[in-house]
């Protein structure tokens, strides 16, 4: 085969050849192009993969946000409406009004002749009114997210080998 | 083989498509020269430093207050602006928002049209908030309540509707007082940007409005994070009981009427524990309307918290001290005798009495009880001397603060024999009330300490705190014991027998109460006011452990310009309700075994 390949040729021409025996096996053309272009493409799904990932995340999370946005608008109406309804309930049930009311039912504040005061043993006077505490005063942040929603692909990669090599 | 020969586009056709390429090249380039340029290039430049994210501001819902029975006395509601984006206004919706406004809200159609049209972006303003005209009061921002908002929300998206495009209705945070002017001048006001002022709006102001915070969500990329509440403001529940309050606003409201006097005020207080149960003033003040309130603040910052702004010369009610103070120093005794003349000399200055007459001998009690002014000028000036007298004012808070928990208290005006412009006969006016001023609730809460046995407990409107913490008690705070026990239990005694005596207007059957009428005189520029007074009575009960102190006081009444006339009564009127209200009863009360 050797032979064949320097026949006809100058001696540092054979020189080389002796020198470099593997130039003689070199791979036909076609099959150098067939692998790059499979590793090209290999290389290319695999970045296809990966950005489908990422955006399958990035789709998930943009979708949790405009619901957490939309459930926070919802929150703040509630507490609005809940607001508005406390104060018409406070509307009705003014001391003038309920005062109004016990007129016309024929009741009239009592006066101090009118009452008699009886000591109950082992009576006990109703506890003080606590106010109920204000809504939403809470600093820390309540609940959160799966870290799929928020992690970079290489935190994801990380949790994910850290899986594989049981760590967690 | 021959081939097909290849069909070439023709010029034409490439000319054709270069045109179109070159017109849609050139509208870019137009469209970027104009945002980068043009007269909205602040606007965009604006949105471009803001980044892509959307900024949003969190307000906390401002704390709600209640009586100390748990109604509630100021609650949060929304209220709507009406916003109008210029650049989205066509000549159409401009005439129809100022006809649709005019008719539902009942303005002027020409005002409104004029703000539409007015040319807003040559001073840089490319959003307006519609205004309209309050007489007295200059111009305000509409304001829309829900439903209205309703209303127009239907024709923004019913594509039938007149056309309102541009109209933007931005919601905010409103305060609503569902009790209107019943303890208006406690609460005080919340303004359109949620500030709150005077009252205890103004003065827990930080800690009812939480505190708003700012938060940045971005879009590209998404962020997906739940923001942290922003911190809640606190909730107040208020000493102040809503039916003792409205037993004080009606008794005042119906005697200033009766007396026809400018202005009135009622204060009841527990001498045991500083809180105030009522406390009312008229005119009255409704928070829901403050506006008006404004200009009159301007005018005289006293106006919407008198019983801690007002100054006044308390003239007789202010004798109250001055004997407690000569009771504890030990210089008289509620029996000791004084030959009253009818005039006194103290400073070069000459005092007489009320009544211009010499009331012969007296014992202390009669001093009191006919409320002489000689009598009172001696015991200071004779018996008690310049230094102890001013020292037991001193000691009861006179001339400063009581630290109410009120916002715009001031301290009054007593000047001492350190003040450069004291003179001898100070002391004289000063021992029956006059040449010294106090606020209402300085006098209440000195007189309040001689109530409950010489401790001073200082006052306050605010029980409870609840924050998203816990729950904190403000705690009595006693001010100091300017007299002792004794002196206080002695001049208790004394104002029991002289109200019996003088002032039975003020007696309420069942009960022994105590107190003192007051008529003081007005200063003035030129003198003291010849006709106009201010009416007074403070008094207390059930004694021997009081229970409530009440303050009356009438403002230039017409009828009468005796407090003992005018003021008395409406004192009798508000403790035959507030006997009640507080469940005491007016004998010992029959035992009743459990189960019987």
């Amino acid at each position: 085969m050797i032979l064949a390949l320097v026949e006809g040729r100058s001696g540092s021409e054979v020189q080389f050849f002796r020198r470099y025996p593997k130039q003689a096996t070199r791979q036909a053309p076609w099959r150098v192009q067939i692998r790059t272009t499979s590793n090209t493409m290999l290389a290319l799904v695999a970045l296809l993969v990966v950005s489908a990932l990422y955006l399958a995340v990035n789709a998930r999370l943009a979708r949790a946000g405009r619901d957490v946005l939309s459930l926070q608008a919802r929150r703040a109406e509630l507490v609005r409406r809940s607001g508005e309804l406390t104060g018409s309930l406070a509307d009705l049930t003014t001391p003038k009004r309920m005062l109004e009311r016990a007129s016309s039912l024929g009741f009239h504040p009592a006066h101090a002749r009118e009452i008699e005061y009886l000591v109950v043993d082992g009576y006990t006077p109703p506890p003080a009114f606590v106010a109920p505490r204000p809504i939403g005063g809470q600093l820390e942040s309540r609940g959160g997210f799966s870290p799929a929603y928020t992690e970079t692909l290489g935190e994801w990669l990380q949790r994910a080998l850290a899986g594989i090599r049981g760590e967690r | 083989m021959n081939e097909a020969p290849v069909e070439r586009p023709g010029p034409a056709r490439i000319f054709v498509l270069m045109l179109v390429m070159g017109v849609i090249g050139a509208g870019m380039m137009v469209q970027l020269i104009r945002v980068q340029f043009g007269p909205y290039a602040p606007v965009f430049d604006a949105r471009s430093r803001a980044g892509l994210g959307l900024e949003e501001r969190l307000i906390p819902e401002r704390g709600l207050i209640y009586d100390r029975d748990g109604v509630l006395l100021a609650s949060n509601g929304t209220m709507y602006f009406v916003e109008i984006e210029l650049r989205q206004l066509t000549e159409t919706s401009r005439r129809e928002i100022a006809s649709v406004l005019s008719k539902i809200l009942v303005l002027p159609m020409e005002d409104l049209y004029s703000q539409l049209t007015y040319d807003w972006p040559a001073v840089g303003q490319y959003r307006i908030r519609l205004t309209r005209s309050d007489p007295g009061v200059g111009r305000l921002p509409i304001v829309l309540d829900p439903t209205v908002v309703d209303v127009l929300e239907e024709f923004l998206a019913d594509p039938l509707a007149p056309d309102l495009s541009g109209l933007e209705l931005v919601p905010t945070p409103r305060r609503h007082y569902p009790n209107g002017s019943l303890a208006g001048h406690v609460l005080g006001f919340v303004n359109q940007e949620g500030k709150g002022y005077f009252g205890v709006e103004g003065y827990y102001d930080e800690w009812l409005s939480g505190k708003a915070i700012t938060v940045r969500r971005s879009f590209l990329p998404p962020d997906a994070r739940r923001e942290a509440d922003p911190p809640a403001g606190v909730n107040l529940v208020l000493s102040i009981d809503v039916d003792m309050q409205q037993t004080a606003e009606i008794a005042l409201e119906e005697a200033v009427r009766a007396t026809e006097s400018e202005a009135g005020q009622v204060i009841v207080m527990d001498p045991r524990t500083g809180e105030i149960l009522a406390m009312a003033a008229i005119p009255e003040l409704d928070p829901n309307r403050y506006e008006p309130w404004l200009e009159r603040a301007e005018k005289d910052e006293s106006a919407i918290t008198p019983a801690v702004a007002a100054q006044y010369e308390p003239g007789s009610t202010f004798k109250i001290l001055t004997m407690a103070s000569a009771l504890d120093a030990g210089v008289v005794q509620p029996n000791d005798i004084f030959i009253d003349t009818g005039q006194i000399e103290v400073g070069g200055h000459t005092i007489r009495n009320w009544d211009f007459s010499a009331w012969g001998a007296q014992t202390m009690i009669g001093c009191l009880r006919y409320s002489l002014n000689v009598c009172l000028a001696y015991v200071a000036s004779d018996k008690l001397t310049a230094s102890p007298f001013y020292s037991y004012l001193t000691e009861f808070g006179i001339g400063q603060l009581t630290g109410i928990d009120l916002a715009g208290e001031v301290a009054g005006q007593l000047r001492t024999p350190r003040h450069p412009e004291w003179t001898e006969s100070d002391l004289g006016t000063n021992a029956f009330g006059q040449g010294v001023s106090v606020t209402p609730m300085q006098l209440l809460t000195a007189v309040a300490g001689v109530a409950n046995g010489g401790a001073m407990v200082q006052p306050h409107v605010v029980r409870e705190i609840v924050s998203a913490e816990g729950v904190y008690r403000p705690r009595a705070t006693v001010l100091g014991e300017p007299v002792g026990p004794e002196a206080a239990q002695a001049l208790t005694s004394m104002l029991v027998e002289s109200l019996q005596g003088e002032t039975r207007r003020a007696a309420v059957q069942g009960y022994i109460l105590a107190g003192k009428t007051g008529t003081a005189q007005i200063p003035t520029d030129r003198g003291y006011d010849p006709k106009w007074t201010i009416a007074s009575f403070v008094g207390w009960g059930p004694v021997p452990n009081p229970q409530f102190v009440v303050l009356v006081r009438l403002d230039k009444p017409q009828t009468s310009p005796w407090g003992s006339v005018v003021a008395a009564p409406v004192f009798q009127e508000i403790v035959e309700r507030l006997v009640v209200l507080l469940e005491i009863p007016p004998e010992a009360p029959q035992q009743l075994a459990a189960g019987g």
